[in-house]
């Protein structure tokens, strides 16, 4: 059942061309991007700047903004958004639901195992010390019960197109994935934009993902609190996602906390009311782990609060996602997960994984060595598109660099071939033209795991760019799913 | 049930943008007086900077300039901007309690505000910009109305409005009819005609006391109608409704301060007369108001927001 990982095969010479969502091979339109298309062909470019303005504005008043913090004031912006919809039919979907409830189930099952009798790295699977030494692992979860096994409660996966039309998983985010108020506020603003197209097409509704994530948190405190208090806990009005932290409190209808309205007493964890204190049973919380308990984790943080892990601990409050879920969505512990997903479940991935190479591994490591130039090489605790070089855009002394870098520390990086993402028309400067992108489905685990039919597509804005991550230029469009039963019941 | 930190922002959300508005109005009273140059003109603009009480307005060389600086000086606390800006950052801070509705109102006036052109705008046209924020700040106050549950949060919000504007209308007719002042009694026409303006209560007046200006029906009016939304009777009758609101929600009844207090100061205002306003002074009366109105802030603090630990901890 172990992996055998030192014979490096894939070809990394060649770039496919990529698959483009709208258009096959032969330049004709797909199917289900034929009424989009039509749509598009009597709409002049003036209109669709009008239109794309239109959405920019909406998004502008919502306070969908992030803020741009200067030396002597600070700015907020949008994130670019673009007005076309990036189109998913029913059986490609089904695939992908199947695929990403697979996978979370095995995650879930890997981190009851590794925080508790930690059979997969005695039986091999897993190397051992890639586990505990890995930034992420958290020794203070060891044995601590989490209902129904469910550590990663909001999952926000990135998949990616590959050019043979497959979806393949780039990433999992298991610790606080964020995006999903753009999913939702995408979907708003392009029921507005294309109103008509919307309608006749059967796009499955994304509405009930409040709801969902509610009926989710609360069933983390189901079988001890009837009826639980669940809350947001986010770091404040300072945090780039703070729109998303409001919105989701909003629309759920719990409480927004920050840490200075929290108070633990005797391991009960409460909120500061008007009227007193009040129990908080379930904390969704948007806060990384370092910082959720100076006590427990960083001394110095004030975003969390002073015992709220010793009352997870005891039983009286759940923190969503846990704790030290992070490690295994730890980039080295990436590569292993179709076979996690054989160890626990005894099934393939049904969604594969993109070829990683392990830098740790001496033959793997020089393999990579050898063709720094076509690989994409990433530190193994960085994300959002930090600390990574893109081979083949990469200059002789970014990748001397890194080649000192991976020498060095080589358990730190993995490699992986640069895959050409998938290409979506896009609006840019009035005209349509492909953009690469990738694709953010969220799925939701407590007494059950659901999939939300519908996703964040994020778009490398900037032309034959792969990078889509929005603190590099990129931007996002409304995807839709549709429904096996076109046009019919939602 | 409600976070003492949002009922926080939510009072300051009121006080803030109710201090925007009166500012607007001071500020385009003055405009449009000095567009005269008359003695009456400059009397105007003298009440309206002290009304104002900016140090930093006083500066200014012109009302325009003076009006320029309140409107969009960033780095002055007491402009509109920043009150508009606080507003907007206290609404951010509680953007799950207040509707869509509500919010897209009042980011749009600080995106109007926060605009790099502002200030050209300001220059095309001050009085059409102040104008227009009021306008705006009526259209925010209504959809708030409109759309927002009326219960303890709304009740919090409308406190701040209430109590800033008692204390607003107090420190103008302070200005304008306090004896401490050591100035000349206010007698002309236009001048009267302009701080009735400054209280948005021109229009109600004439309708009771007809085109006659008299100080002592404007300081009546501005101070004991009952029905006048910006007469401190009227506000101190809103801020007990409001308090007594808070207290039924929390179920605390019996047990809190500011109730007391909002409930004194009303029967004050209520019951009061020209007569005896007079005969006590016009200072010493509104010093008493502006005074109680800290306290029941103080009070409301201690009851809901700040409370100590220690007291509501479970048993």
């Amino acid at each position: 059942m172990s992996v055998k990982r030192d014979e490096p095969t894939v070809d990394v010479g060649r770039p496919a061309r990529p698959y483009d969502e709208m258009t096959s091979s032969d330049e004709r339109v797909r199917k289900h991007y034929a009424a989009l298309d039509a749509r598009l062909a009597t709409l002049s470019p003036d209109e669709l700047a009008e239109r794309q303005k239109t959405q920019e504005r909406f998004f502008l008043l919502q306070g969908i903004t992030f803020t741009v913090y200067g030396a002597e004031s600070s700015t907020e912006r949008i994130i670019p958004t673009d007005i076309l919809p990036r189109i998913i039919p029913a059986p490609e979907w089904a695939r992908i639901e199947a695929g990403l409830i697979q996978r979370l189930r095995a995650l879930n099952m890997f981190l009851a195992d590794i925080y508790s009798e930690q059979q997969i790295l005695m039986d091999g699977v897993v190397p051992r010390e890639l586990v505990l030494q890995a930034p992420s692992y958290r020794r203070e979860m060891q044995n601590l019960y989490v209902p129904h096994k469910a550590y990663a409660n909001v999952c926000g996966s990135d998949l990616i197109r590959q050019p043979s039309g497959e979806f393949a998983v780039l990433e999992d985010n298991l610790r606080v994935p964020s995006g999903v108020s753009y999913m939702l506020a995408n979907r708003e603003a392009s029921k507005r934009v294309f109103p008509g197209t919307f309608r006749g097409a059967g796009v499955l509704s994304i509405d009930r993902y409040p709801d969902l994530l509610l009926t989710t948190l609360k069933s983390m405190a189901a079988d001890w609190r009837p009826n639980p208090q669940v809350a947001v806990l986010t770091p404040g009005v300072y945090n780039s996602a703070y729109y998303e932290h409001a919105y989701l409190a909003r629309l759920m209808g719990v409480p927004l906390v920050e840490g200075r309205d929290l108070v633990v007493h005797e391991n009960m964890v409460y909120m500061r009311t008007t009227t007193g204190l009040r129990r908080i049973d379930v904390i969704y919380r948007r806060v990384d782990d370092d910082f959720i308990d100076p006590l427990t984790f960083r001394r110095d943080s004030s975003l969390g609060a002073a015992g709220l892990f010793n009352a997870y601990r005891a039983g009286n409050v759940v923190i969503c996602n846990a704790p030290g879920t992070g490690v295994a969505d730890d980039k080295a512990v990436y590569a292993y997960v179709p076979e996690i997903i054989r160890y626990y479940l005894n099934e393939d991935a049904i969604l594969p994984n993109i070829e990683t190479f392990l830098c740790r591994e001496p033959a793997q490591l020089s393999h990579v060595l050898a063709n720094l130039d076509k690989f994409v090489v990433k530190a193994v605790g960085a994300s959002g598109g930090y600390g990574m070089l893109v081979g083949p855009h990469s200059t002789k002394a970014q990748q001397d660099e890194f080649a000192a870098a991976l020498k060095a520390d080589p358990a730190n990086y993995i490699a992986q071939p640069t895959i050409q993402l998938s290409t979506a028309p896009c609006l840019i400067d009035s005209a349509v033209e492909p953009r690469h992108v990738d694709l953010r489905p969220f799925i939701l685990s407590g007494d059950k795991i659901t999939v939300t039919p519908g996703a964040l597509t994020r778009v490398a804005l900037k032309k034959g760019s792969l990078v889509v991550n929005s603190s590099q230029g990129g931007g996002s469009k409304d995807t839709w799913v549709l429904s096996d039963t076109k046009g019919k019941s939602r | 049930m409600m976070l003492a930190r949002v009922a926080d922002s939510l009072y300051w959300i009121g006080r803030y943008v109710e201090r925007a508005e009166h500012m607007c109005r001071l500020s385009d009273v003055m405009l449009n007086a000095t567009l005269d140059r008359s003695e009456a003109a400059n009397l105007v603009a003298r009440i309206a900077m002290a009304a104002v009480g900016d140090p930093e307005m006083a500066k200014a060389k012109t009302p325009y300039e003076a009006a320029l600086a309140l409107a969009l000086d960033r780095s002055d606390d007491l402009s509109i901007y920043s009150s508009i800006a606080h507003a907007r950052e206290n609404a951010r801070q509680v953007r799950d309690q207040i509707t869509t509705e509500t919010w897209e109102r009042l980011n749009l006036i600080y995106l109007r505000m926060n605009d790099p052109d502002a200030t050209r705008s300001f220059e095309d046209g001050s009085q059409q910009f102040l104008h227009d924020t009021i306008a705006d700040l009526h259209l925010f106050k209504g959809a708030g109305d409109a759309t927002m549950s009326h219960g303890e949060g709304w009740s919090f919000l409308l406190l701040g409005v209430y109590l800033e504007r008692a204390q607003l209308i107090g420190s103008l007719l302070e200005v304008v009819f306090g004896e401490s002042r050591r100035r000349k009694p206010v007698t002309d026409h236009f001048a009267l005609t302009s701080v009735l303006r400054m209280g948005c209560a021109l229009e109600p007046y004439l309708r009771v006391y007809t085109a006659e200006m008299q100080p002592r029906f404007i300081l009546q009016f501005l101070t004991l109608d009952e029905d006048f939304p910006r007469s401190i009777r009227f506000c101190t009758h809103q801020i007990e409704t409001h308090l007594a609101a808070i207290i039924r929600h929390s179920g605390m009844a019996g047990s809190v301060g500011p109730d007391r207090l909002a409930g004194r100061l009303r029967a004050r205002l209520q019951y009061g007369d020209m007569d005896e306003l007079e005969a006590q002074g016009a200072s010493p009366f509104l010093k008493t108001v502006l005074d109680e109105c800290s306290a029941i802030h103080r009070s409301l603090y201690d009851a809901f927001v700040a409370y100590p630990l220690e007291e509501r901890l479970p048993a």
